[in-house]
């Protein structure tokens, strides 16, 4: 069942936007939703799972950007409820620092969105990222600091 | 013998080759001179008196190279092709083509040849242009070379007036000029005495004779520390050297390419191993390293000074470091015995 | 700028001689007019060369980190340069008690590439007030306003004063416009995204990969670059668009609430690529959401290693 019926919004999508999804370990509390992260996530979306929302490197994104991927989702525990404490805040400091110089030469910030997930949150990742790729599709298609995409077979461009 | 190329009919010419040859001369970029491809919407740069910022070295050993590419599908490398379309390098200064002359040891030796260095300079035709003012930072004369030295160009001219004075020097250049008016014995009198003008210019900076030697003897000095203290080991010189030709392969992965790139010795990285030993450890030795290999080792190796005086690393040091300057007062210094 | 040389001769050489200090980094004259070069004086050192004028071009700061904690180090510092200072302190790379620093007002470093632009390079002689500099070119003088030649990051200087010296040479300069630094990001980000770009683009076009900005930047002294990993390959060591833009989009990133605008970058590079665009828009958000200017003093925490709980408006969710 694709992503938009499963969420209830209408779209015809020919391609669909290349999401790199950065996820804490710890952000998603429904097994349900976990296992539809590790099974179920449609091709398009490439899941690079992480310790914590800390542990992900401005270098990381910039890769994924590099590769070519239309957006950008990470998803964290909100404050409070970080398992080492501190992690979201430290990334949540230097990924705004980070994004407002990409936006800065140019690359919009909203391809980049942070989704910091409650407890009592179940089935909301399914929404966020559907709604997200129904916002890429709107957006014009970027070719901006996309420099390492290549024609060959494998990697995001598969 | 020399052709005359009149100045106001040089683009003319340059776009007549153009159609067989690419060629490639300084234009301007920014506040410097750079060597690009010429087309008719080029502007030439023939008046700065210096070089070009950036090394023509680049043109026969680019900065990065591929050497192989991975093709997945076969599970296989590819060689890739080494560029052999003709050129013509037009406007070359002779410190920079005596440079060739040096790295055509490095690249063409007895033991190996490179094919990748070999392809683009055998295709290449080199158009020198000689120094009428060489700027006080220059130092050609002072390690064998001069303002209008012939080693490793096919023809070389000299500003004058109207013209541009063609002497061809091999079979190459005759080619290219052949055609052109030739000037009078008188015009000939007097570009030789422009040439020897500019030659006799320059002040020798610093003694070679013996230098080597001397180097030698001081390896263990504490001048050595006093160097490294301000420089800042950033590598500029080694980039800006029309005669360093160290190189790292990195398999690009994510790329599926084997590249060749430029390396400095002037990085701690470039000389640590794997085990974590590090031969060169700091800046003192790095910095020793640098001014070694020029004036003793390459002498070792091929019997020459492996510096054309270009001056670029004296004019683009960030701390202002004068390689002459620190030869200087290198010959002068006592050798120190490491007591035990 | 006589007297400056004298009076700074007067107090290094007190130091030198009650030994309170084991080395003074300051300047040194040098063959060309053009270029004196850090210099590093010890006990039994003539100071018959020391220099100290607006063509000092480099930032001192950088030395510090080369030099165990223990080491006693005496540095004469401008404004920008003191407040790096300060930030390599709360950085823990080197003791405030062992330091003695001579704080010099700055009236801006003068760019050498635009005396270059203006006048060739055949300079033989070169001299300075406050509002002017002198240079002698073929036997005969020129002389320009500072402001024509000073270096563009001078121009937007903020704190001309040295903010931690022990001891003040020269007297006080007024403090700097802040609005200059933020009229010249609000005018860039003005342009189209495309147009931004496209600048980005131009600028890290003639990158050659020197790193000459990383050396002469005395934040930049990691003894791990993130460009010379292998494992994980963060960026291509190669010239190509990829690397490049990684190298000029992290570097910057990474001196986020650690620079001082000092400008050494822009003078270090062979390509004559103007970087502090980028730290510059770094600055003035962090000083916009943070309220934080670097090395301001050596104990507040740069806001990178400042989180705390009351971050939770920033989630936005």
């Amino acid at each position: 069942m694709g992503l938009a019926a499963a969420s209830g919004s209408e779209s015809v999508m020919k391609t669909r936007p290349k999401i790199a999804l950065f996820q804490c370990q710890w952000c998603l509390y429904s097994e349900s939703d976990q296992d539809w992260v590790d099974h179920q996530l449609p091709p398009s979306i490439h899941l690079i799972k992480t310790s914590c929302t800390g542990r992900i490197n401005p270098l990381y994104i910039l890769n994924a950007i590099q590769g070519g991927v239309d957006g950008i989702v990470i998803s964290g525990c909100l404050p409070e409820k970080c398992h080492y404490k501190e992690g979201n805040l430290s990334a949540v400091r230097q990924h705004e620092a980070f994004l407002g110089l990409l936006d800065y030469i140019g690359y919009e910030r909203e391809r980049v969105r942070f989704l910091w997930l409650d407890l009592q949150d179940r089935g909301r990742i399914q929404r966020e990222l559907a709604d997200f790729e129904v916002f890429l599709e709107e957006l014009q298609p970027t070719n901006t600091l996309a420099t390492r995409v290549s024609e060959t077979i494998g990697g995001l461009n598969g | 013998m020399m052709y005359l190329l009149e100045k106001k009919k040089i683009n003319t010419e340059l776009s007549a080759w153009a159609k067989d040859y690419e060629v490639i001369t300084p234009q301007k970029v920014e506040n410097y001179t750079q060597f690009l491809p010429f087309d008719e919407s080029s502007t030439l740069e023939l008046t700065n008196p210096h070089n070009t910022r950036y090394p023509p070295k680049a043109l026969f050993f680019p900065q990065t190279e591929t050497m192989l590419t991975y093709n997945s599908r076969l599970g296989r490398f590819e060689e890739t092709q080494v560029r052999d379309e003709p050129r013509i390098i037009f406007g070359i200064r002779p410190c920079d083509a005596s440079a060739f002359a040096l790295m055509d040891t490095v690249f063409l030796s007895e033991d190996y040849t490179d094919p990748y260095w070999k392809t683009k300079r055998e295709s290449a035709i080199v158009v020198g242009l000689g120094c009428n003012n060489p700027p006080q930072t220059c130092f050609c004369t002072t390690v064998g070379g001069g303002p209008f030295n012939h080693e490793g160009l096919d023809a070389l001219l000299t500003d004058h007036g109207e013209f541009f004075f063609v002497q061809v020097l091999t079979e190459k250049g005759r080619a290219l000029f052949e055609d052109l008016p030739l000037a009078s014995e008188e015009q000939v009198n007097e570009i030789k005495k422009i040439q020897k003008k500019a030659s006799d210019k320059m002040a020798p900076a610093f003694e070679t004779k013996g230098l080597k030697q001397k180097l030698d003897i001081i390896f263990e000095s504490s001048y050595w520390e006093k160097i490294a203290e301000s420089c800042l080991g950033c590598g500029i010189c080694t980039f800006l050297c029309p005669t360093c030709f160290c190189f790292d392969i990195v398999d690009e992965v994510q790329r599926k390419k084997r590249i060749r790139n430029w390396d400095t010795c002037m990085f701690r990285i470039y000389s640590q191993e794997a085990s974590g030993h590090n031969p060169r450890p700091s800046n003192r030795e790095r910095t020793r390293q640098r001014l070694m290999h020029k004036y003793s080792y390459w002498l070792d190796q091929i019997g020459e000074i492996g510096c054309t005086g270009c001056g670029r690393c004296v004019r683009y040091c960030p701390v202002g470091l004068d390689i002459r300057a620190m030869l200087r007062i290198a010959s002068q210094q006592e050798s120190e015995v490491i007591h035990a | 700028m006589a007297e400056l040389v004298s009076e700074l001769r007067t107090q290094i050489e007190r130091l030198l001689a009650d030994q309170s200090i084991d080395v003074f980094i300051a300047f040194k004259k040098a063959d060309s007019p053009l270029r004196p070069q850090p210099a590093f004086f010890r006990s039994g050192d003539a100071l018959t060369d020391l220099e100290y004028n607006s063509l000092c071009q480099n930032n001192l700061g950088n030395y510090l980190t080369r030099y165990p904690n223990e080491t006693r180090i005496g540095m004469v510092v401008r404004g920008c340069e003191s407040r790096t200072v300060n930030a390599l302190l709360v950085e823990k790379q080197h003791i405030r008690e062992n330091l003695t620093l001579i704080g010099v007002p700055c009236h801006g470093i003068v760019d050498i590439k635009k005396i270059i632009e203006h006048y060739g390079e055949e300079i033989t002689g070169y001299s300075e007030n406050q509002t002017d500099i002198t240079i002698i070119l073929q036997g005969k003088e020129h002389t320009l306003p500072r402001e024509e030649l000073l270096h563009d990051s001078c121009l937007r200087c903020l704190h001309p004063n040295p903010v931690n010296a022990d001891i003040l040479i020269g007297d006080p300069l007024p403090e700097g416009d802040p609005s200059l630094v933020r009229k010249k990001v609000d005018s860039f980000e003005a342009l189209s995204r495309d147009d931004r770009y496209n600048w980005f683009k131009q600028e890290a076009e003639r990158c050659i990969r020197c790193y000459a900005c990383r050396e002469a930047c005395p934040m930049c002294y990691c003894t791990e670059c993130f460009v010379d990993f292998n494992q994980p390959r963060w960026t291509e060591s190669s010239i190509s668009p990829a690397g490049t833009h990684a190298w000029h989009i992290i570097r910057a990133f990474h001196q986020a609430g650690r620079c001082t605008s000092c400008g050494a970058c822009e003078r270090a590079c062979p390509v004559d690529i103007k970087m502090t665009y980028l730290t510059d828009k770094l600055n003035e958000d962090i000083l916009e959401i943070y309220n934080f200017e670097t090395g301001m003093n050596d104990e507040t925490q740069p806001p990178f290693a400042a989180f705390n709980m009351d971050d939770k408006k920033r989630f936005v969710a």
